[in-house]
């Protein structure tokens, strides 16, 4: 389990071009690449009424449940996990093993064609974080401007 | 592991408040969410609790909060806590999944300490699994419910709990009363940015 890459400008304008394709041929709502610690890695579509940080993290804490679920039977190939809604559906589909693809649809689409979609849009996004990888991998975050007593009292009460 | 984005100038981090059952982790996180002071509304996330219908952490209390901690750089820090109750050892293991800093939250109530050191070995276990070492992530003790009768002194909790060859900060807290918890979570987001410090300085 590696960590996941840093990710510049150029990463950025693939995965936009990437998610925005499976969104445009899929006709879902919202695809989201959810690193599997919890963090929101980036967001494509129209998430006006989702809370995609929240989600996010909801995401992956309920698909490495079902993983680890999965493990107990020896169930070791995992690629996906679907949830049914009334109103819209969500669909996680495995990226690697740092990452998801998290697509939000309405529930007229099918989760065939929206696995259809995701998958080939999962493959493409993993290939971009192995060149992320591979550009930097222990590239740090430049500190120098950090001045550590500044850091004394981050958060303050009311 | 931490998330950072140049192109979006984020660093993403991950704190867990791991301790034994009711020992005040979710109240640790509540006391935060509704005493922090942010610079705008958008930088306190909606605080999360997946729990069971008596209140109890079933899978992990979450929310996230944003800080200006580097400059130029938006430091968000997701807080999540685990269930204290042992029966759900497998969904802590979930949550410590990416974890970068770890608060120890132990009952300060003498009847509480082997929950507590049972606890700790089962924190330490739990990395393993994961492949990490509880000696390379930063973590602090905090020592809470001391409002309570028949409390531990602190020098107690220490030997008992933080006896180590390097011993990590320990605070004294009031979670219910909001004491302790500020100072807790400020001495681990600032041995969190040191870490950081010190790795960038190695590379």
């Amino acid at each position: 389990m590696g960590q996941f890459p840093q990710l510049i400008q150029e990463d950025l304008d693939l995965l936009n071009v990437v998610m925005g394709e499976l969104l445009t041929k899929s006709e879902a709502h919202v695809a989201l690449l959810v690193e599997k610690a919890g963090y929101l890695i980036h967001q494509c579509g129209n998430p006006a009424s989702i809370d995609t940080t929240t989600f996010a993290t909801l995401g992956s804490n309920a698909y490495n449940a079902v993983q680890f679920m999965a493990q107990l039977v020896n169930e070791s190939k995992f690629t996906s996990m679907y949830q049914q809604g009334e109103n819209f559906s969500t669909l996680m589909v495995n990226v690697d093993d740092n990452s998801l693809l998290v697509v939000v649809f309405p529930t007229h689409l099918t989760v065939g064609s929206m696995k259809y979609y995701a998958t080939p849009a999962a493959q493409a996004i993993a290939q971009r974080i192995v060149v992320a990888s591979e550009r930097a991998p222990g590239k740090g975050l430049d500190l120098s401007d950090l001045n550590p007593t500044d850091v004394q009292a981050l958060f303050k009460k009311q | 592991m931490a998330i950072i984005n140049q192109a979006t100038k984020e660093l993403q981090v991950k704190i867990v408040y791991y301790g034994p059952a009711k020992s005040g982790k979710t109240t640790n996180l509540e006391q935060v969410h509704a005493n922090v002071q942010v610079p705008e509304a958008t930088a306190k996330g909606k605080m999360t609790s997946l729990a069971t219908s008596s209140d109890r952490t079933l899978f992990f209390d979450f929310f996230p909060l944003e800080a200006v901690a580097i400059k130029g750089f938006k430091t968000k820090f997701a807080l999540f806590t685990v269930p204290g109750q042992v029966i759900y050892n497998a969904t802590r293991q979930i949550v410590l999944r990416g974890v970068d800093g770890i608060v120890f939250v132990a009952d300060s109530q003498y009847d509480k300490m082997e929950e507590n050191v049972e606890t700790f070995k089962h924190l330490e276990e739990n990395l393993k699994t994961l492949n990490l070492n509880l000696e390379d992530i930063p973590y602090v003790m905090q020592y809470n419910k001391r409002d309570l009768a028949d409390v531990a002194p602190i020098e107690y909790m220490d030997f008992v709990l933080n006896n180590r060859e390097v011993q990590v900060p320990s605070f004294e807290a009031s979670a219910s009363n909001c004491d302790g918890v500020f100072e807790t979570l400020n001495m681990i987001t600032r041995m969190l940015l040191h870490k950081f410090l010190n790795d960038g300085a190695r590379k």
